[in-house]
């Protein structure tokens, strides 16, 4: 009994051998007889391997080729003069290469079956290669469970370095594509977002709020200039062909500092190479009139740069609100400047200016302030001293395409705090007077760097409402998920409207910022371990949840990789860097006039400073020509 | 466009082109086009005989032709006129807004070229059309283009030789702003149209442009007179100067039946004759 038991086992075990070496032998005989598909599959699945592409990309590839077999067929059946030939061509073109190969000509051999044989190779290769991905994905490949985790480091590698190849082609990557989108970079891997070889953002995103986080060192300026590149670029484009409004971009780098400059000096030639004609650095080149503020902004305005007490200073307050609103609110206007308005905190100037007509109760009230108006003055004048002549005017944001604002945010905080303040009230009386045709309609980007920093006297929420009532977009970086904001409830609130996306560089903390990006669900598979250390194909399978980001990935992304987190999705990008002109070109250094226009006498002049000889007379020339200058 | 009646044309590759067809099919091209009593001023030939060479370049498919607007018929390259004269420009006939704006800025070329000094120091007219071609695909952001330019060699005998002129051709008033921003962009820029971007203002070149020809119409001219005052320190660079008779489209301009005269300012009425039609074959 135990003997056939024995046999029965043997034969079961032999046929099972048989069997496997039967189906081997099928494979291998019709990888043999396909023999070019077998060689094109073979190279296109070791390509994307090597490369790093996704099984569509060799799809797609096979896709392209079907012009070529229809005009192969379409050949085929006129030589024929049958169409019924189309269906025998491909068989017929297997037999002829076979013959072509038997008889040494190779070259003829390739170029018959070719038709055929490199859509049904990159096919085959696409699903090989889909296969290979999944079986890695799920657990189920591999010689070892190691193997899943090996694959895909082996694979961001080689994604990674197909990215950095496309990046250093020279024009390869725009900065815009001809539907208007901007391209950040290369595309090195995507989850959940369409793969492609080229990270294109539409402009609409540009539009809405965004975030980006990365710390020093790991590409975070070079984003933000593309992305302003681009933005203006497109915006310009988008102009020119009556789309859209003029652009307009306003940073505030709230850290300061010798490298505020050296970016500004960046921004300003890369911004020149994207259209823009004019990029004012403030308070260094250019300047802004807090004064050209509506009366009532204005007077709120002023008394937010001063620093309040509570309790009994409350009284205090008021009594400077009165007087401020008298001095702005005066009948001969608002003050045109820092010294017109310190010239009325005095009660002799406003008893004057309010003596004609109707002004009963403003005198009342002026004799009843009268005391407390030098150290109104007082704290004025040193506000004044401290926020420099940048506010005092004259200029405004319709000046220039772009403006680079740099507040002492680490070395005088206080100052810079006032000063962000004043700035975003500008800007945004600036986009308000927009509708009713006080100024040139423009669509702005805000970008602010660092606001955290100067946000106590207007917290970034408040910003992130104000310009979302106003229209404009706004573009939040920060070197850390704390940096964004005071609060963790802040924090959520910026990163959960960011509409536009959110840009994740490298950084120690990514959690919270890829737990916005969701999960996705994944196939985790156990292996029977037979021993160490080989384990078989046997196990079970289950859904887990994993995170679209994986933080691990995020905190391990190296300099000028980021990743893009966009509605449940994330596509890491490898930037590509733009590069500006060689010399810093002048911006609207005196953005005088009362019209707003540049000085006409500075820009007109020369751009150099060498003495240049005088210019010849070509009177003479001109009079035969034209006839004699008359006067107008 | 009137399309062509009669006998069909004879084919292209017949054709022989003289010297002064050459410089007639050049100067349509670079113009965008010509009217008829322009050609004939260039060719320096009457008016019949610059209808007849019109017809002739017509039939071998060099140039198409139509009544436009009012005045005399134009001319301008086909594709294929264009690609015997090596001009990598995109064929187009004339704009019509525009019109009155190239017979305009053509009316300059040719007072210009017309006079004795440009002639013996050979100044070379690089038009706007060459400019934009230079531009490309960039053309359209916010790059003013001049109507011209004047480069004058190195070598020339005049005491301006070396200078590169831009010319720009006012018929209608813009804003005396709008102006000035023109007046301040041409003498600022240092580089070359289609120039890396970086090139276009660098502090410490030299400015492309050595002085602004502002040719106006007498309704632009205060504005741009204005505009210049504004200038303040640099309004030395700008020229301004009247529009040449025969600048001006008017409906009286016809083709010629006598022989043009070779510098337009001269003459107040062109003299040309009013037979009503276009050219050989046209309507």
């Amino acid at each position: 009994m135990i003997s056939r038991y024995v046999s029965l086992l043997a034969v079961r075990s032999a046929a099972r051998g048989a069997l496997r070496l039967i189906r081997l032998a099928a494979a291998a005989a019709l990888i043999l007889v396909a023999a070019p598909v077998s060689l094109v599959a073979a190279g296109s699945a070791t390509g994307a391997w090597l490369r790093g592409w996704p099984p569509s990309r060799l799809y797609r590839a096979a896709l392209c080729c079907l012009p070529m077999v229809v005009v192969w067929l379409a050949a085929t059946a006129l030589a024929a003069g049958s169409w019924r030939s189309v269906a025998t061509a491909p068989y017929l073109a297997w037999l002829a290469m076979w013959h072509r190969a038997a008889a040494g000509s190779y070259p003829d051999a390739a170029a018959i079956i070719a038709p055929a044989a490199i859509p049904l190779g990159l096919l085959a290769g696409g699903l090989a290669w889909s296969y290979r991905i999944r079986s890695m994905e799920t657990g189920s490949g591999g010689l070892s469970p190691g193997s899943a985790v090996a694959f895909d480091l082996r694979q961001w590698r080689h994604q990674v370095r197909s990215a950095r190849a496309m990046i250093a082609a020279p024009g390869a990557l725009p900065l815009t594509t001809q539907n208007g989108a901007i391209v950040a970079g290369a595309v090195i891997r995507a989850i959940g977002h369409q793969a492609g070889r080229i990270a294109e953002i539409p402009y609409p995103r540009m539009r809405s709020h965004q975030v980006v986080i990365g710390t020093t060192g790991t590409g975070k300026t070079t984003l933000l200039l593309r992305l302003w590149a681009g933005f203006m670029a497109t915006a310009l484009r988008r102009h020119v062909s009556g789309h859209g409004y003029p652009p307009l971009l306003v940073v505030l780098d709230c850290k300061g500092g010798s490298d505020a400059r050296r970016i500004a000096d960046r921004a300003r030639r890369v911004l020149r190479a994207a259209g823009a004609r004019a990029t004012a650095i403030w308070p260094d080149e250019a300047s802004l009139s807090l004064w050209t503020l509506p009366p009532r902004q204005l007077t709120t305005t002023l008394l937010d740069l001063i620093e309040h007490g509570t309790g009994a200073a409350a009284y205090y307050a008021d009594v400077m609100e009165a007087v401020v609103a008298l001095a702005v609110g005066a009948p001969c206007g608002p003050p045109a400047s820092a010294a017109d308005f310190l010239a009325r905190l005095d009660p002799g100037w406003l008893s004057l200016a309010y003596a004609a007509g109707e002004h009963g109760s403003d005198l009342a009230l002026v004799r009843s302030a009268a005391r407390q108006l030098g150290d109104i003055a007082l704290r004025f004048r040193t506000l004044f001293r401290r926020l420099g002549s940048g506010l005092d005017g004259p200029g405004g944001f319709g000046d220039a395409d772009a403006w680079y604002c740099i507040l002492e945010g680490t070395a005088e905080i206080s100052v810079a705090e006032g000063q962000a303040r004043a700035l975003v009230d500008l800007l945004a009386s600036y986009a308000a007077g927009q509708p009713d045709g006080s100024g040139q309609a423009r669509e702005i980007l805000l970008a602010v760097d660092e606001f955290s920093a100067v946000s106590r006297r207007l917290p970034i929420w408040q910003l992130y409402e104000r310009a979302r009532s106003l229209g404009l977009a706004v573009q939040v970086s920060a070197q850390s998920w704390q940096g964004l904001a005071a609060d963790d409830d802040e924090r959520y609130r910026i990163a959960a409207s960011a509409d536009g996306g959110i840009w994740l560089l490298r950084t120690p903390y990514p959690e919270p910022v890829t737990g916005l990006a969701g999960t996705r669900k994944l196939v985790d598979t156990s292996r029977r371990l037979l021993g160490v250390p080989v384990w078989g194909h046997q196990g079970t399978s289950r859904i887990r949840q994993a995170p679209v980001a994986d933080p691990a990935l995020i905190r391990s992304l190296d300099v000028g990789q980021v990743a893009y987190i966009y509605r449940g999705g994330v596509t890491f990008v490898q930037v590509k860097r733009l590069i500006g002109g060689p010399a810093a070109l002048p911006g609207p250094t005196v953005l005088a006039g009362t019209d707003g226009l540049a000085d006409p006498a500075e820009m007109a002049a020369p751009p150099t400073s060498a003495p240049r000889r005088p210019l010849p007379d070509v009177s003479e020339l001109l009079d035969e020509a034209f006839g004699p200058e008359a006067g107008p | 466009m009137i399309p062509a009646e009669g006998t069909a044309a004879p084919p292209a590759a017949g054709r022989s082109l003289a010297g002064r067809d050459i410089t007639g099919l050049l100067f349509a091209a670079e113009m965008y086009g010509v009217q008829l009593d322009q050609l004939a001023a260039v060719l320096d030939v009457s008016g019949p005989r610059a209808r007849a060479i019109a017809g002739r370049w017509r039939r071998q498919r060099q140039v198409e032709s139509a009544r436009l607007g009012p005045g005399a018929p134009w001319l301008w390259l086909t594709r294929a006129g264009l690609a015997s004269c090596g001009l990598p420009y995109m064929y187009a006939p004339p704009a019509l807004s525009r019109l009155a704006h190239i017979r305009a800025v053509a009316a300059v070329r040719l007072a210009l070229e017309s006079v004795d000094g440009y002639q013996a120091a050979g100044g070379y007219w690089r038009s706007e059309r060459r400019l934009r071609a230079r531009l490309g695909g960039r053309v359209g952001l916010r790059d003013h283009l001049p109507d011209g330019e004047v480069h004058w060699p190195d070598a020339a005998p005049v005491a301006w030789s070396g200078e590169c002129w831009a010319i720009e051709a006012e018929l209608t008033p813009k804003t005396v702003r709008r102006t000035t921003a023109i007046m301040q962009e041409l003498l600022s820029r240092t580089g070359d149209y289609g120039c890396p971007a970086a090139d276009v203002l660098v502090p410490g070149r030299p400015p492309r442009h050595a002085r602004v020809l502002y040719l106006c119409s007498p309704a632009a001219r205060q504005t741009v007179t204005r505009a210049r005052a504004a200038l303040a320190g640099a309004d030395g660079r700008v020229e301004i100067r009247a529009l040449p008779p025969g600048a001006a489209m008017e409906p009286d301009v016809r083709p010629a039946a006598g022989r043009p005269p070779a510098r337009p300012h001269r003459t107040s009425e062109p003299g040309i004759s009013e037979d009503g039609k276009g050219l050989d074959g046209i309507a």
